[in-house]
């Protein structure tokens, strides 16, 4: 207690030491001293600061200890102890004036009560003489308080309080004896001489005017006279002090430095705190104390949470005991895990038990599909390759063009020709990831790729040598024609054939010799010529335009066949007049029969059946004496059969689905095929039923034949596929062979031989081996013999019709080319 | 009636499962799920019909066996996944929090798996770990030469560097090690470990270009699985060829970037009698018996290892580095090793000369080496040996030669080794240009191209097995020497040879008909209008390859080819794809060879000079 009182003496005489020497330059402008207290009363130090005598001084400088700012900063915490000592000796050297401990800072008290100064000379310690009671009182009491305790003896002798306590008239009266006080430099009053009142305007603008600033009265005050500058340093020359002298401008002086005061310059200079007396290195002061106090400061009973234990410090301890008791708060991990190596063998235990066949089962069926090994470099990946698996220049730019990934391999062959020369592959890293992500994210799929061998897949079929005789060499081309030759026919001898073309003549050829015989002109493109199949008679028909005639070459033919074949055809005229007369039923049919001109007859044309429409085809009844007309009609009377002895024509069909492609007799039944685009029906005229429908599959059906034995039909289509219905099987195709590259035009069974053809728009003619077993359990064999090459294809069209010869294993085809061409 | 069947309750879509339903039913995420099918080894599958697969959806997407999911259902792993996500989270709120020694504490217990029930379960017999070794043999490799990325950590990389040195050790002391290969992408490797023949790659040592389009999380995946893996298979390698593992690591020799060297293989029995004590009781007394005689054993060992220091320039050090219990184990392989390819031989690399791989391969193959100083310490030779025999050196010219060893260049080493005997050296000489280096993992067929170099080889090896194929070549080549470029590109013509033995007059008739048919094309070239040349040049594009293909074709041939062309049309349409492809393939097969032999040809012809100017 004692010490902060002294400490705070101290701090305030350390403040004075300075002051005392200030009369000398009472308000320099050019050296840095403490400013004027009255513009700084905010900071209570510096009130403080002028109120101090020298005895104060001397005491303060005597004790030397404590901190200016420690001292004020406890000055309240010991006022509300109550420890008043150090208050007494304060207040009453500050003239008596005491503050309530407990509210106020005294410092503060003081600040505000200095307002009510009277006397300037005596400066505060008068104006608080005139200061109300209640602070005399309250000073006293503190006194009498503080009297119990001891005191500082030194305080004693100087302060004489004690002999006026409890009578403030005795105070008033001691006053008047008390010494008169030189208010320092610091002090309102203490400036004695006129001072100059320009305020802080900058000395510089009286710098052109004799006055400088103005008394209280508004009077100029001049500058006094200045010596020159020879005078002035004359007078320096001899003035000792003139190092120790400051111009002081605004009140014109020459001031002379003190020893301190240069001292303190000195100190700020050398950047060290101004006082000289500063210590800033004191002793710390064990304010508080770990020494206990006997008694409380306040009677205030001890709150319920002072005595029992924290509800919250509990529960943050059970926090940690759980966690310890949970192993979550463990100590340092122990270095058990270095102790198990980290490597082991791990297939040991599996290998022991390998008969586990369960579990053997269960680990074999993760393994089912392994990743593809990744492929072995081959020669054009060395670093160094043989030269010729360099690539050249087109193919390296094709591979830099090409999108990376795209490129069949993901490098480019180059040559370094020496080790040392060979750089680090760029792409190392995103190979392997590429390896990475295949192994992970690519689906895998098992693909079983048998090994097929082509050799192995390619069917077993008899050499086509083996198979002889067939049709290979072109051995013979009937030239004459100048269109198309739409049809052939060969005559039941085989010597003779017939061909009918566009250029609208039907040409008689004699098969061997390439002569051609004869020439009918029919005017009409003739599409289809067709020899009677019977052996009795010479005749043919043929289809020109809308009209179909029956002729009788009658070159070719002995008196015997001459007289038959006229008889045949000649005897409906006759028939015909008898129907006519007899019953009119067959109007309704599309056909007239007529005799043909003399100059026709004289051809041999005997007959000519005309109908609404072009004839397309004409097919003979085995027996020679049906013949079956399609022409391009719609509908049912499309088909129409007719009857050359009686001169009769009927229409088997009201109605026909489809436009009618072909139709054909069946060889050895009464049965009669018509094929329409997709579907060749087969109906059975002595029924009148339909038997089968056969379904080759197919867009369009172009052309048909039925095997002579009358169980096969061979179909072939424009859409280049020929199909082979077994008829005993099924309506569905018993093989479907497809060579061609052009439509189909036409399909054509030998009658002696197990033979075959196709014809076809590409130019070719196919010949197979088709042979038909009589076991019913044997399928039929079919093998394919030889491609015909020889006609030109003209405007798309190629092959048009073919024809094996009845007797020789030879094939007579006509193509667009307007040639016929025999092949043997 | 029968119960009405629910769809999609049985077949395909039962044994199908797409992904997002996996990841449903797994309940872990997607990366995760990811994750755990790298380690486990799951992959998606193609279905045969995506459709019954997915209900009825076509939609596209990714299917797994849904036996492969339920399979996952168990997986331990997950559960570890889960844990560290939660730790992950843990830590996170603890450092958000700055308390950091809940932080600490976290991270001391950070949850830690281990790999090893996947191996077992991934490879149950060690025969399947070799057989799959392959990938994992590369992405080590790979890492061991990787500088160290996020996600690829300095650890990773060391312990890479490690297991991939023990392997190398292994293939060296097994002489496992049967093809090399130089590739412009790293040098090829192929062991043959347990009948199991093992190729892997090791790109060339630069700095690995660190790219920005990988995700290392994926390869960091893979590549802790590799590990795993790679290191139970070294275990289990060197304790079946009675070393022990691990190997120890001579930090000395490892400071001094010895490569291999920094590992000591050591024989196991000193491991097993260390071992024994571990293992035997605690009492004390046998203890310190044993380890009285390992303090015999280490003496005698120092002893020896002093005398081998001695003795240095005769035996190199590395063979010498097997403990002295080993003794009879390294005379064994020196013995051994005097039957290998280069038993007999001592080596030394110049400093250009990728020690990392020559060193391998030359110990693999029982030879010794030394190398120079800056390529690593650890070299059991200096330069000025007598010892050596043969130096490596790849320099276009020698300084200071030796006069009592060979100088050859390092092809000269793998073309050694994969011709499986030492080849004349006249061709490797320095400053020589190399002959070609060829892949030893090509096999040759019937039909395919050979090379000159290869071919030479196996003619040199005697090997006549495969010289059926070499005869239409070497008569190529003597053909070329007379002939021209282009007629020298026929293979039809060679092997027509064998099918038509009695060709000799059809091929005069052939001739005719070809005249003929040249006739014939002029005559039609006139009616058109058009000079021959030009008339040919319009034809050109077409028939071209039918030109290379059947110039010479014979009559019988033609034949044959238009009865298997007729016997095509009649199969069905399956087959006759296939057979269509099979033909499509060998027809594509006999260009490239040709494009080859013209090539050849080409080379040949010009000047070797000439063609190298153009490479650069």
């Amino acid at each position: 207690m004692v010490g902060q009182n002294k400490s705070k003496k101290r701090g305030a005489a350390s403040r004075e030491t300075p002051v005392e020497k200030a009369p000398l330059f009472p308000k320099s402008k050019g050296i840095d001293v403490p400013s004027d207290p009255e513009y700084s009363s905010d900071d209570e130090e510096e009130v403080e600061e002028g109120d101090f005598d020298e005895m104060l001084k001397e005491m303060a400088s005597d004790q030397g200890i404590g901190s200016d700012d420690a001292g004020d900063s406890l000055d309240e915490e010991e006022v509300e102890e109550g420890d008043d000592e150090s208050d007494i000796h304060s207040s009453d050297i500050e003239g008596a004036s005491s503050e309530d401990g407990d509210d106020e800072s005294e410092d503060g008290d003081e600040s505000e009560e200095s307002d009510n100064e009277e006397d300037s000379s005596l400066v505060r310690v008068a104006s608080r003489s005139t200061d109300d009671q209640h602070t005399a009182v309250d000073s006293q009491d503190e006194v009498e308080g503080g009297s119990e305790e001891e005191l500082d003896e030194v305080n004693m002798d100087k302060l004489t309080i004690r002999d006026f306590v409890g009578d403030i008239q005795g105070w008033k009266e001691y006053r008047k004896t008390l010494p008169q006080i030189d208010a320092g430099y610091a002090s309102d009053s203490s400036t004695e001489d006129p001072a100059n009142t320009i305020g802080n305007v900058p000395i510089e603008w009286y710098e052109d005017y004799p006055h400088i600033g103005y008394d209280l009265d508004g009077k100029r005050i001049l500058k006094p006279a200045t010596a020159d500058e020879l005078d002035k340093f004359l007078a320096n020359m001899d003035d000792p002090d003139v190092f120790r002298t400051a111009r002081d401008e605004v009140n014109q002086q020459d001031v002379k430095l003190s020893e301190e005061e240069i001292d303190i310059i000195r100190r700020i200079q050398g950047g060290n705190i101004p006082d000289a007396d500063y210590n800033p290195y004191e002793e710390t002061v064990e304010w508080f104390t770990s020494k206990t106090m006997q008694m409380p400061l306040s009677g205030a009973p001890l709150a319920k949470r002072g005595f029992i234990p924290s509800k919250w410090e509990h529960k943050r301890v059970m926090k940690i005991v759980r966690a310890i008791r949970q192993g979550r708060i463990t100590r340092s991990s122990a270095p058990s895990k270095d102790a198990k190596p980290r490597f082991y063998d791990v297939w040991e235990k599996a290998e022991q038990n390998e008969d586990d066949s369960a579990q053997q089962k269960r680990l074999a069926r993760r393994a089912r599909m392994p990743a593809p090994r990744l492929t072995l470099p081959s020669h054009d990946e060395s670093y160094h390759p043989p030269a010729e698996y360099l690539p050249s220049e087109a193919e390296r730019q094709s591979w830099l063009d090409e999108d990376p990934d795209h490129r069949k391999k993901n490098y480019l062959p180059q040559d370094f020709g020496s080790l040392r020369s060979v750089p680090g592959y760029e792409r190392f890293v995103q190979e392997r990831f590429q390896r990475c992500l295949d192994l992970y994210l690519a689906p895998r799929m098992l693909k079983r790729t048998t090994q097929l061998n082509a050799e192995e897949l390619m069917p077993k079929l008899p050499d086509p040598r083996d198979l002889r005789p067939f049709p290979s060499v072109e051995s013979l081309v009937y030239l004459g024609h100048t269109g198309r030759v739409r049809s052939i026919s060969v005559d039941p001898t085989g010597l003779w054939l017939l061909s009918g073309s566009d250029d609208g003549t039907v040409r008689l050829w004699e098969i061997v010799s390439g002569r051609c015989a004869k020439i009918w002109d029919l005017k009409e493109t003739v599409h289809m010529v067709a020899w009677c199949p019977s052996a009795d008679v010479c005749v043919f028909a043929a289809a020109a335009g809308s009209r179909t005639v029956i002729v009788i070459p009658s070159e070719l033919c002995d008196e015997h066949k001459r007289l038959l074949s006229e008889e045949l055809v000649r005897a409906g005229f006759n028939s015909a007049a008898q129907a006519e007369e007899g019953e009119e039923e067959d109007d309704s049919l599309p056909v007239s029969w007529d005799m043909p001109t003399s100059a026709e007859q004289a051809t041999g044309i005997h007959v000519s059946v005309t109908m609404h429409k072009t004839v397309k085809s004409v097919m003979w009844h085995r027996r020679g004496d049906y013949l079956a007309t399609l022409t391009s009609e719609e509908g049912g009377s499309s088909v129409l059969i007719h009857q050359v002895s009686k001169h009769k024509s009927q229409r088997p069909f009201r109605k026909l689905k489809g436009a009618v492609q072909s139709i054909m007799f069946h060889p050895t039944k009464p049965w009669f095929l018509v094929a329409t685009q997709r579907y060749v029906r087969i109906y059975n005229l002595m029924q009148q039923a339909l038997i089968k429908t056969l379904q080759p599959g197919v867009k369009w059906i172009s052309s048909i034949d039925v095997h002579p034995q009358g169980d096969n039909v061979i179909v072939g289509s424009y859409d280049k596929k020929l199909s082979w219905f077994d008829l005993d099987l099924s309506v569905k195709p018993y093989r479907s062979i497809r060579y061609h590259r052009q439509a189909i035009r036409q399909v054509q069974y030998s009658r002696k031989f197990p033979l075959f053809a196709t014809t076809s728009d590409d130019g070719t003619i196919q010949v197979y081996h088709g042979m038909v077993y009589q076991d019913l359990n044997q399928n039929p064999l079919i093998v394919p013999l030889k491609i015909l090459r020889g006609h030109e294809i003209r405007n798309s069209l190629g092959v048009l019709d073919c024809l094996f010869h009845p007797i020789q294993p030879w094939l007579i085809s006509s193509g667009a080319d307007g040639t016929i061409r025999l092949w043997t | 009636m029968g119960k009405i069947k629910k769809k999609f309750s049985e077949g395909s879509s039962r044994t199908y499962t797409t992904r997002n339903r996996a990841l449903r039913k797994l309940q872990v995420s997607l990366a995760d799920f990811r994750r755990l099918c790298i380690l486990k080894g799951i992959y998606p599958v193609e279905p045969r019909s995506q459709k019954k697969a997915n209900r009825g959806s076509s939609k596209p997407t990714t299917f797994y066996y849904a036996k492969d999911i339920q399979l996952l259902l168990s997986e331990p792993l997950i559960a570890k996944f889960r844990e560290h996500k939660i730790f992950l989270r843990k830590l996170q709120r603890a450092l958000g929090k700055d308390d950091l020694t809940r932080a600490k504490g976290l991270e001391a217990r950070r949850p830690e798996y281990t790999l090893d029930h996947l191996v077992i379960e991934r490879y149950p017999a060690f025969v399947d770990a070799l057989r799959d070794l392959d990938d994992a043999l590369c992405m080590v490799f790979l890492f061991a030469t990787m500088p160290t990325v996020s996600k690829v950590n300095n650890e990773i990389v060391e312990d890479c560097k490690r297991l991939s040195t023990e392997f190398m050790h292994y293939v060296i002391h097994s002489h496992s090690l049967r093809k090399v290969f130089l590739s412009i992408k790293g040098i090829y490797y192929q062991a043959e470990i347990q009948g199991q023949s093992i190729t892997w790659i090791v790109p060339y040592q630069f700095s690995q270009n660190v790219p920005l389009d990988v995700d290392f999380k994926v390869m960091a995946t893979f590549l802790q699985f590799y590990r795993t893996l790679l290191g139970f298979v070294n275990y289990r390698l060197y304790t079946t060829s009675n070393l022990s593992y691990p190997p120890k690591v001579d930090q000395s020799m490892d400071d001094s970037a010895a490569g291999l060297g920094s590992l000591r293989i050591e024989a196991k029995r000193v491991e097993d009698l260390i071992k024994g004590v571990q293992s035997s009781d605690t009492t004390s007394v046998p203890e310190v018996t044993m380890s009285k005689q390992m303090k015999q054993r280490m003496d005698t060992l120092g002893s020896k290892i002093k005398k081998i220091v001695a003795a240095d320039t005769t035996t190199p050090a590395y063979e010498s580095v097997g403990s002295g219990e080993a003794d009879g184990d390294v005379d064994d392989e020196t013995r051994q090793s005097g039957n290998l390819l280069f038993g007999k031989q001592v080596f030394f690399l110049s400093r250009e000369v990728p020690r990392y791989s020559l060193e391998f391969v030359v110990r693999a193959f029982g030879g010794r080496l030394g190398w120079d100083q800056t390529s690593g310490g650890g070299s059991p030779y200096a330069e000025n040996d007598r010892a050596i025999t043969v130096q490596i050196s790849d320099r276009p010219v020698q300084g200071h030669q030796f006069l009592d060893r060979i100088y050859v260049q390092p092809q000269w080493v793998y073309d050694s080794i994969n011709a499986r005997r030492l080849l004349d050296v006249e061709d490797y000489l320095i400053g020589q240009p190399l002959p070609a280096h060829l892949s030893p993992f090509v096999e040759y067929e019937e039909g395919d191209y050979v090379p000159e170099a290869a071919s030479k080889l196996a003619a040199a090896a005697g090997f006549e097995g495969e010289v059926t194929n070499l005869k239409p070549e070497d008569r190529d080549q003597s053909e070329d020497e007379d002939e021209d470029a282009e007629e020298a590109a026929d293979i039809d013509g060679a092997s027509a040879d064998e099918d038509a033995p009695d060709s000799d007059e059809e091929d005069e008739e052939d001739e005719d008909a070809i005249a003929e048919k040249q006739h014939q094309k002029q005559l039609l070239a006139e009616r058109a209008g058009v000079s021959f040349s030009e008339y040919q040049q319009k034809q050109g594009a077409k028939p071209k390859p039918k030109a290379v293909a059947g110039k010479k074709r014979t009559k019988a041939e033609v034949e044959e080819e238009e009865r298997q062309k007729i016997a095509i049309s009649m199969l069905s349409k399956k087959k006759r794809k296939v057979v269509n492809r099979t033909q499509a393939d060998a027809y594509k097969k006999a260009k490239d060879v040709n494009t080859l032999k013209t090539r050849k040809a080409q080379a040949t012809a010009k000047p070797v000079k000439s063609a190298k100017g153009k490479k650069n």
